[in-house]
Order: C-alpha cells, then structure tokens, then sequence
C-alpha cells in the first residue's frame, strides 16, 4: 500500500486543518524560528518615509510583550479624500497637530533670572509659517503656568514672575516655557507631509495620540494609523487592536524578509485579545493566567506558583500540554486527543473471539 | 496501551504538623549522620527508618532494599514554632485583614453579604446564576482595602500598625511578635473568615504556615556520595537539616536549664535562620548558607527552579533509551526520507517484534540468527524479560509463540526518528528509513539538510527508535519528510536541492546545452533510467529533453518569473530554466508535483535529480578558484574611477554641509542628514562597482555564474574579494567613536575623510592596509557581538511563545481552543484552512 495518498485526490478535506491539530504550537514555532535570523538593531527608517520607528525582532517583542508605552509611537493621518491633493490644505492639517514649541518661534530671549523675568522676541515669519498669532500664544502661556505676569507688546511677550523664587527654580520654568507647546497636539513631536503614489497628500507623525487627532476636521477617521496598540485600543476598541498587532507582527516581519502564513499571526493576534483586553506572551500575560498550577510552575517563578496553590488550595485539572509531560501522560493534542471507544459487549465479544482461536 | 491508573486532577494545600507525624516514620534526634564504625546512627539524619542507600542494607520500615526501597519521611520536632518562608507573605496579609484583638475578618456584615455570592463562583444577575471567575490572588486585593480599616468593627478594637519585615519578621505597633504569638492569632481565624479571603480553611489552615514539626524528606532524596578516599559526603539538604537540628537541640537544653530570655531568643531565630535557609537559601534579606568550602548551599528551592531545577530538566524533558547520536554526513545516494546507519549502531538499537501467527516464522529466524540481524531479548507472553545468549538460543527458538515479543535488532526499512539541536521547529525532528550501511558516521540526502540546519562540518544528530506500533505508525506516516513536505510556516517545501545541484540544474536546462549520446547514457544510467529521449537533429540530446525524463508523462506546468517563462507540457520541459526558484528554495515545481504525484513521486524525484544535476555539474567541470577574481586592467581603473567619483561627491557634500547649506530631509537633523546622504552614496558606489561586475564578466567565471543563478555566493560577495569592501558600519552607522572628533588618535579631529571613518577602497584579495584591517574589524566585532546577542533574545522569545500558546488545539469544527476550554479562534486562521497549504492556495497548484 502506498503510504500516502496525493493531495489531488483528496483536495478539498485535505486543505481543511485536522482535527486537534497543535496549531499554537505550530505558530509559536513558525514565528520563533525565524526570530533567530533577525537583526536585533532596533531603528531604522520605516521604508520611503522619513520618521523612525522600531523595526525587527525589538519591534516583534514589543508588540508581544504589550507594552503599554511603544517606544518609537508613529502615526499615518490621512486627510478626507476632498483635500487629499491639496497641498496648501493639507499643510494646515498639518500645522493643527503638529507640537509648536515656543522655542522654535523666537529669534531670540532675554532672561534676567535674578528679576524673574523674561522676553521672548518672537520670530514675525515663523509665527505666520506656523498660522499663530501673537495674542493666541500668549493666551496659551497664560492660561498653562502659575503666577505670571504677562504682557504682549510689538512682536514680544514679556513674562515676570510675581512672587519672588530661587534662582533655580525660575530657571527651570523659564525652560519649561520654551519646550512649551504654543500649538498642536501634545504628544506629536513631529509631523511630515508625504505623498503617495495616487498623487494625494498625507501626514506622518513621530508621537501618537489619536484621541485627539480624530477630532480635527479635515482627518480621515476611518483610515488614521498609529502603531500604538494600547491607543488604538482605548480609541477604537478590541477588535481594532487585534488586526494592528497581527498586522504589525506580519509587517515587521515582511520587512526582515520573512514571509510567514497569515494564519499564525492571526492566532497570535487572538490569544493576546480574546479575553476583550490585550494580555502580554509570557510570565506577566497569557502564562501566568494558565489554569494548571504545574505548568505556571514549570515556566517560570516555580515557588512562587507552588506555595499560591497550597495557600488557596488549588486543583490542577491537568488538562494542557505541559502539565501532562511532567506527570508522564500522554497529551491531549495532535494525535493524542483521538480517543478510542469499544462499547462493553462489543469488546467481550471481541475477546472471546481471541480466546477460541 | 492500558494505564493502570490515570492521575485526574492534582491539589495543593499545606501539610498540617498532624499530617508531618502521620507520614514520618521516624522522630529524629540526633543531629548527626554516621557513626565512627560508619554505620547510620538510630534517631540521625540517616536513620535507617528512613530508606537505605547503602548496598546490603535493609530498609527498618518496609524491609525493602536500597533498589527497591523509595525511602520514607522523618520529622523533627521544633521546640519552638518556626516561621516558614515561603508562606511569610501570606501570613502578613492575612493578619492585615484580621482584627488584632479577636481576630476576625474586618468586614462588617453587609460587605460580607456583598461579597459571599462572589466567593462561591456564582454571583447572581436577573435571577440567573453566572459563574464568576474567583481571582487567585483575591486575598491580596482584599487586604489592599482592609489595612485602612482603623477600627474592628465586631468588637471595636482600634488596629494598631501593623509592620512586616524580609523575611520572617512581624511588628505590631514596634513590637516584635513571636512566632507562637502569630499562631495563635492565625489559628482563630474562623474558616469562616477565611473563605471570605478566598482560602478554604477545610484544606489549609492559616496556623499550618507556622512550623512545629518539620518533615524530613528521605535519604534516597539526599543521598550521600563515598568519596574515593572512602570519605563520606552529605547532600546539602542533610548538612542543613544536621545545623536545624543542632540549633533545635541547644535551644531545647537552654529552655530546660532556665537560660535567660535574650539568649533563648537569639538561638529562636538562629533556629529560624536555618529553617529559612533550609527552604531557600537565596530569600531575599537572608545571608546565604554556605557549605565549608564557601559554595553557597542547594536548598529546597534552589532543587525546584529555573533550567537546571527539577521541573525544566528531570519532569518537563527526561532522558530517553533507544537512542543514537553521531557525527553526520552526505549521501547521495540515499533519498530524502531515508537515513544511513552506521552497523554498530544497528547492531545495538532495538525494536520490538511482535509475534504473531502470521509472522512467526520471521521471529526465529531473527531467534536462530547468531550474527548480525539477530534477537536481542526475548519477552516471553508472561512478561518475563530474557537475554539471548548462544546457550538459550535452542530453548529460545522453542518458547516463541504468538504474543511473544523479540526484541531484534536495527534493520532497513525500520524506522527512526532523526534530530538536530537546537530543534527550533517540527521539521528539526523527523521520520527516515533506516538504510545500515558501513561506516561510522549518520548519513543523509544534502536536498533534507535544510530543515535541520545541518552541515556536515562536524555537526552531530540524534536518532530515536519508536517503540510501539502506535508511534511507528504515526512516524511513518506523518512524520517523513516526503509526507511533511510542505512546511507549515509558509507551506513551501521543506526539502529542495541547494548549491552544486542547482548549478547541474541550470547547466542542464539551459537553451544551449545539449549532450551526446555517451553523455546523455552516462548520465541516465546513473540515475538509473535506461531509456534515451529523441536526439536532435544534429544527433545531440538536448537537456531539456533529458530532464523531462524525469517528469511523469501527464505533467502539465507553466510558471514565469523575472523573463523566465517554464513551461512543461504532458511531461516535457518545452522552454525555461530550471533555476532555484523551480527546484532549490522555491520549489515551486516540487510543490507543484507534490500536490499533483504524491510524496512517493516527489522523493525519487528529488534523488533523480540531484544526482542528475551532480553528473552534469561533473561533466561541466564547474569550478571556482582565485583565477575568478582577477581584475583586468580595465576594471582596476574603473574602480579606481568609481571610488574617486563616491569621494568627490562626499567632499562636495561635505563642503555643503560645513558651510550650513545643506538642506535638511525632513525629520532629520543636518547632521543625521549628512550622515544618510554619505551612506547613500557610497551605498551607490558598491551598486556601481556591481554593476560593474556583471557588465564585465560573463558565465565562464564560475564564481559569476554561481552568485547569478542563486547557486551560491552573491555578487556582493564578489565585489568584496574583487574590487572593493566599502563602508563599514558599527551599530548601523559609520565607525564615529572613539577619539574627540575622530575615529583613532593619530586622525585630524573633525576629519570627514571617508577612509578615516571606516570606507575601505581595498578588496580581499589587494589586502587591507592596516588602517583598513582596523575599520573592517570594529564591523567584524559588532556584527559577531550582535549574532550572539540575538541567539539569546530569540531563544527566550521562542520559549515564550510556545509557552502561551502550546495548549492550543483545532476543534472537530475548525474552532481553536486552549486546554480550559476557552474559544480562542471560532475558525482557525478565519477559515481553516491547514497553513501548510498556504502555498498552495496562494499559487493555485
């Protein structure tokens, strides 16, 4: 007999997964084993564009370890399709959520730290190229710090602090004030205007907080990105964060060259999310929630799991993969799960048949 | 098979100090282990009560011997309660919850009422009872809320300050409390109370985390090692037990003698230091017991934890019988699913034969047989297990009747399982037929390398002979490579031909290649086909004609890819190359037959044509020496042509940039722009200098030839040996550290020339200059120290996610659910489909 039949004899139940299938297994493998040829250098710039972000196995482990702060946050705004291709348009968007530090629009300070006071000469030309006004940044000064007196007069603020200080802390108030953000969103360090391919305009971002983002006119709720999990979790909801984290685990690793069946990933992406809130892979997540006291123990923390279980006296119920390799039964996937009934007098039946002959 | 007895569930509570006297065999009290005759004193810590490990001698409790002896339980009887540990935290938060005067839960009567549904696993909503999820750490919630009630509310008590400190130590309002002090008050908390905390008060007394009797494990668990010299050595555990008891024992003296309170004390916690250390010798806040020779103590925990400790290394992986392991290496004549075994190894590696009335005759013969494939041992129906020796052969030879089972050695066609570390996937273990042959190495087809990352540089693999039908079974047919063809990562094919024969296949498949009548004999012969294809007309046979030989008749086939249209017609190659993307890493063509023939054809496909390809590669003479990388004077001056342009746009933008002119990409600082716009254009000059290479080499150069059909090497590779090396990097960007301003000291400082920041102009074969040794190895020693570092991350990534996801199992309705029983995935993947027919789906096979 020949050991195996084709595939095109048996199609279409063949392409069907079986039943009891490992497929965990089968994905953790898939993904872990070309984790072991990816670079671990974390920057790079995420392809044409010009903002940095985490890419390879950093980036893999980030997502999979539910950080709850990402490192390197991006976003992709798209304008609504009726302004995509103006560019004058879209340069507005842009100055809407782009952070303006008051740094960057003076040409020059004055401080006399011992007074406490200070005067920003504020730049004519970079005011306009940001759309700010004179009296708008100063009513933003105002109304974020304490204890000033301020004044605006011929394209400078002037600021004194009422009640006398120490040097020092002036000093840091007064830097403060310049890493103040006049303007924009707070969070968006940085925004650039690309273009893409069908001649429309859109904005990346380094910095994320789309909360606030789709509120601005003019932005494309339904195509915003961000590659904040947790963000998109709070704005969006469950469902939204499960396709970003398989979809950034698939992109991460297309970007190394791997290409890796969408199939493990989506698991991935399921077991993170299917509790309706994102829980990490390891010790933290998924593996410190487990049922089986032995398999907790066996992966990492092993007293600690022990001497829970004795104090609240908990009952093993033995039914994973880990816990029945270590008392020696046999598991209950692939192969293992398939049971073998024999109704009672059919099995008599059976063994008196041996017997006769 | 038939398990006696299956273990059902397991729970954890805390042994009750009735419990420790109810196990132990022996009270022990004497802290001492052997006698000067070395002979085990009665009461000590070898008691022979407790087990024997010493040959000759008998158990005291079962009478059994030190084989058949597990050894029992002792216990010491601490004179004053002892805290344990371990459970020092839990004590503190349920004394946080508890009222210091009567001791009961410091909620009142409604919050109790509000709770208790919540506690049981069912809380009710509309009338519907819905079970809840208890969380296990709910004591530590609750206590969160309860350390700020100031005042009992049963008998309105005012809650002094309650202070815990590393590791056993308890202070209530500044006084310390002693252990007996922290008993009684655990011991009145009513199990009441204690399932409001979500402890079952049936099962785990509070009062039990407090030791008075400490239960000694048996001898068999600490067994002690003969030196030598005859010197006897205990375990760490018995020397530990040896100071508890001795502490036990000075204490127990003091009390009896009256000595005063201070030095009681002192010995208390001395006492309870040992206890502590007896546990875990690595708590947090504790000195470290150390052994004489300064080597910090294995305690208890230190057995239990982490790789080395008894779950990862003895429970979750265990050591194995019936298996091999050498060193490897190629076999071309062996197919994929076969594995080339050398006799010693056949000869002592056994498989169960099972008797029966249809085989009967093949189990004497392997009986009578005195020399190589022979009986080993001889089980007979009633389990007596026999060695065959040349006495017992006749008697032997008689006894064999159905339901015996031989034990006989390692022949062809049995199956093995072949493994090589680290076993990053399912393809790193899997099913060959065992193929005896001479020699002493393992042998394998170099096409199913690629799945066990093998090389034969000295690598060694595993074997492991399946025992039972069952596995057999499963082995053979779900676990050989030709029927676990497809991977199930990206669903290619696992196994493909690499290198050389790649090579043969292009040199074969070519438009122009065509052989003579002696060629084309001598290569199919060699493959065993004894048919010519139809000559040309020039009497030639062309090698696309040679290669449909090997094709089934009715094999239809049309693929394309990069100007390279394969078409094969009712089992004839009619125009394409055979290339990597066909038969080497893309195996598009073996995917396709596998789809269409079958595992059975695909095998001897596979060996048809890799040795069909070797033969050519033979006749063809390819090879690759130094000669290939000679320049001609054309192409050192047109690399000299090529570095001089990279520099001179690197000094323009240099100029650029010093006079602050340059404009900024956005996002970028000047600086980092500067720096991108530098690595992009000497990135541009090894494109041209490749460029360069192509346009001036043809196929005759092998190492050309094989770098462009994906054979081996890169034409990067090329260009490295040949012309240049380029810019060198550390951590992704140009050398920069070191000096101020430069990269070594003898540079000018803010120099930007591109040799002194890591480009070098020289190629491996002109020689490094020292300067450019130097550059190239600060790159060497970054990207060596990077490789080490993701071995590490990875494997701890790849242990993780096996971790959460290995109890994951497919549904009989293509549903995904893990061990509890909670719905991962309502349909596998979103539709089920098997990932290792994700080629297949993607490319309509």
């Amino acid at each position: 007999m020949s050991e195996s039949k084709t595939l095109k004899e048996s199609r279409k139940q063949k392409l069907m997964v079986s039943y009891g299938e490992p497929v965990g297994v089968v994905a953790a493998q898939s993904l872990g084993e070309p984790a072991t040829q990816m670079v671990l250098r974390s920057f790079h710039t995420a392809g044409v564009s010009s903002v940095v972000t985490t890419t390879g196995l950093p980036r893999v482990i980030e997502i999979i370890d539910a950080r709850k702060r990402v490192k390197l946050p991006i976003m992709r705004i798209r304008p609504e399709k009726s302004i995509a291709r103006d560019y004058e348009k879209v340069k507005q968007l842009k100055q809407k959520i782009e952070e303006v530090k008051l740094n960057s629009l003076l040409d020059s300070y004055d401080e006399d730290i011992k007074a406490g006071t200070i005067k920003f000469n504020l730049s004519k030309e970079k005011l306009s190229a940001n759309g700010l006004t004179l009296a708008h940044v100063t009513s933003r000064i105002k109304n974020n710090f304490d204890g000033i007196d301020i004044s605006a007069e011929s394209g400078s603020i002037s600021v004194k602090y009422k009640s006398k200080k120490d040097v020092k802390s002036i000093r840091t108030s007064f830097v403060h004030m310049l890493n103040f953000a006049v303007a924009g969103i707070p969070g968006i360090f940085k925004a650039v205007i690309q273009q893409s391919d069908d001649k429309s305009f859109y904005i990346i971002t380094n910095g994320s907080n789309m909360a606030r983002v789709i509120e601005i006119d003019g932005v494309d709720k339904d195509r915003i990105y961000s590659n904040d999990i947790f963000e998109v979790l709070r704005v969006y909801g469950v469902e939204a964060a499960r396709n970003l984290i398989a979809s950034e685990i698939q992109k991460t690793l297309s970007e190394e060259g791997f290409g890796i069946g969408f199939r493990h990933i989506s698991l991935v992406a399921d077991t993170m999310t299917y509790t309706g809130t994102i829980r990490s892979i390891g010790r933290h997540g998924i593996a410190g929630d487990k049922a089986s006291v032995l398999a907790r123990a066996a992966y990492e923390e092993t007293v600690k799991h022990f001497i829970n279980a004795s104090v609240f006296g908990e009952r093993d119920p033995l039914k994973g993969v880990a816990e029945n390799i270590l008392i020696g039964k046999q598991i209950a996937v692939g192969t293992g799960r398939i049971k073998l009934a024999v109704k009672k007098e059919d099995l008599k039946k059976i063994k008196s048949n041996y017997s006769e002959k | 098979m038939v398990q006696a007895e299956i273990i059902d569930h397991i729970r954890f509570t805390v042994v009750s100090p009735d419990e420790v006297k109810r196990m132990s065999v022996a009270k022990l009290i004497v802290p001492d282990t052997y006698n000067e005759d070395g002979y085990p004193i009665d009461g000590g810590l070898v008691d022979q009560r407790l087990g024997v490990i010493d040959p000759g001698l008998k158990c005291k409790t079962c009478g059994g011997r030190a084989k058949s002896c597990v050894g029992h339980f002792g216990h010491i009887e601490l004179v004053r309660p002892v805290i344990h540990p371990e459970f020092s935290k839990s004590i503190y938060l349920l004394l946080q919850s508890t009222c210091e005067s009567c001791h009961r839960i410091l909620l009142d009567e409604a919050q109790i009422a509000e709770l208790r549904p919540a506690i049981k696993g069912f809380i009710t909503i509309d009338e519907e009872e819905i079970e809840t999820f208890p969380e296990t750490s709910s004591l530590a919630i609750l206590t969160k809320k309860l350390k700020s009630v100031k005042k009992c509310p049963y008998c309105g008590t005012a809650q002094q300050k309650l202070k815990f400190e590393r590791p056993t130590f308890f202070y209530l309002n500044g006084n310390k409390m002693k252990p007996d002090e922290i008993m009684d008050w655990l011991s009145s908390i009513s199990n009441d109370d204690l399932s409001l905390l979500g402890i079952d008060g049936t099962a785990t007394r509070p009062e039990w985390f407090i030791l008075t009797a400490l239960l000694v494990p048996p001898v068999n668990v600490r067994p002690s090692i003969t030196l030598e010299s005859g010197e006897r050595s205990e375990d760490d555990l018995t020397h530990k037990l040896v100071e508890v008891m001795r502490i036990n024992q000075r204490l127990e003296q003091d009390i009896d003698a009256g000595a005063p309170q201070i030095i009681i004390d002192d010995l208390w916690e001395l006492l309870q230091y040992h206890v502590t250390t007896y546990f875990n010798n690595e708590t947090p806040g504790v000195p470290v017991s150390r052994h004489r020779s300064t080597r910090p103590l294995k305690t208890l925990a230190q057995r239990l934890k982490g790789k080395e400790g008894r779950l990862r290394y003895n429970l979750s992986g265990k050591r194995v019988n019936f298996s091999a392991r050498t060193v490897i290496s190629s076999d071309s004549s062996l197919t994929i699913n076969q594995v080339g075994i050398p006799m010693r190894i056949a000869e002592n590696m056994t498989v169960p034969f099972y008797v029966t009335k249809w085989n009967i005759e093949k189990g004497k013969e392997y009986v009578s047989n005195t020399s190589y494939p022979t009986a080993v041992n001889i089980i007979s129906k009633d389990g007596m297990r026999k060695r065959l020796t040349d006495t017992n052969r006749e008697e032997i030879l008689n006894s064999i009747e159905p339901g015996t089972i031989i034990e006989r050695q390692l022949v062809n066609n049995d199956i093995v399982l072949f493994n090589r570390q680290p076993t990053l996937h399912r393809a790193s273990i899997m099913a060959h037929r065992v193929k005896v042959l001479p020699g002493k190495t393992l042998r394998m087809n170099v096409s199913i390398t690629t799945p066990y990352n093998a090389d034969f540089d000295g690598d060694e693999m595993n074997l492991h002979v399946p025992q039972t039908i069952e596995a057999q079974a499963e082995a053979r047919y779900l676990m050989q490579p030709k029927n676990t063809l497809l991977n199930a990562k990206d669903g290619r094919p696992i196994a493909f031909l690499i290198e050389d024969e790649i090579a043969g296949a292009y040199l074969l498949t070519r438009d122009d290649s065509y052989f003579d009548k002696q060629e084309t004999m001598l290569m199919l012969s060699n493959i065993n086909i004894y048919e010519l294809p139809s000559p040309e007309r020039n009497g030639k046979y062309s090698g696309k004609k040679i290669f449909s030989m090997l094709l089934p008749k009715d094999f239809d086939f049309e693929y394309s890819f990069k100007g390279n249209k394969v078409e094969i017609k009712n089992g004839n190659l009619k125009s394409g190359i055979i290339d990597n993307k066909m038969v080497g890493s893309g195996a598009i063509l073996l995917a396709k037959l596998f789809v269409d023939y079958g595992p059975d054809t695909v095998e001897q496909f596979i060996l048809q044509l890799s040795n069909l390809c070797l033969r050519v590669v033979y006749m063809y003479g390819l090879s690759v020496g130094i000669k290939d990388y000679y320049n001609t004077e054309k192409q050192i001056t047109n690399r000299t042509e090529i570095i001089a342009e990279a520099e001179g746009k690197v000094a323009e933008l240099t100029k650029i940039y010093k006079s602050k002119k340059l404009e900024r990409l956005p996002g970028y600082t000047s600086k980092e722009t500067y720096e991108l716009m530098l690595l992009a254009q000497l990135e541009e000059a090894r494109a041209k200098a490749i460029k360069l290479i192509s346009s001036t080499t043809d196929e005759s150069n092998g190492a050309y030839m094989l770098a462009t059909i994906g054979a081996r090497g890169s034409l990067l590779n090329m260009l490295m040996i040949k012309l240049f090396l380029g810019q060198q990097q550390v951590r992704g960007k140009r050398p920069s550290r070191g000096y101020s301003g430069r990269v070594l000291p003898f540079f000018k400082k803010g120099t930007k020339n591109p040799e002194n920041k890591g480009f070098v102009s020289n190629g491996y074969q002109d020689g490094l200059n020292p300067l450019q040794l130097y550059m190239h190895g600060m790159g060497s020693r970054d990207s060596a120290m990077t490789k080490s570092l993701v071995t590490a991350v990875s494997g701890y990534l790849q242990r993780r996610f096996i971790n959460a996801l290995q109890d994951f199992y497919v549904e009989t309705n293509l549903s995904v659910k893990d061990a509890s029983g909670a719905l991962i995935q309502t349909i596998y993947g979103g539709d089920g489909v098997d990932p290792t027919m994700e080629m297949v789906m993607d490319q309509k096979l």
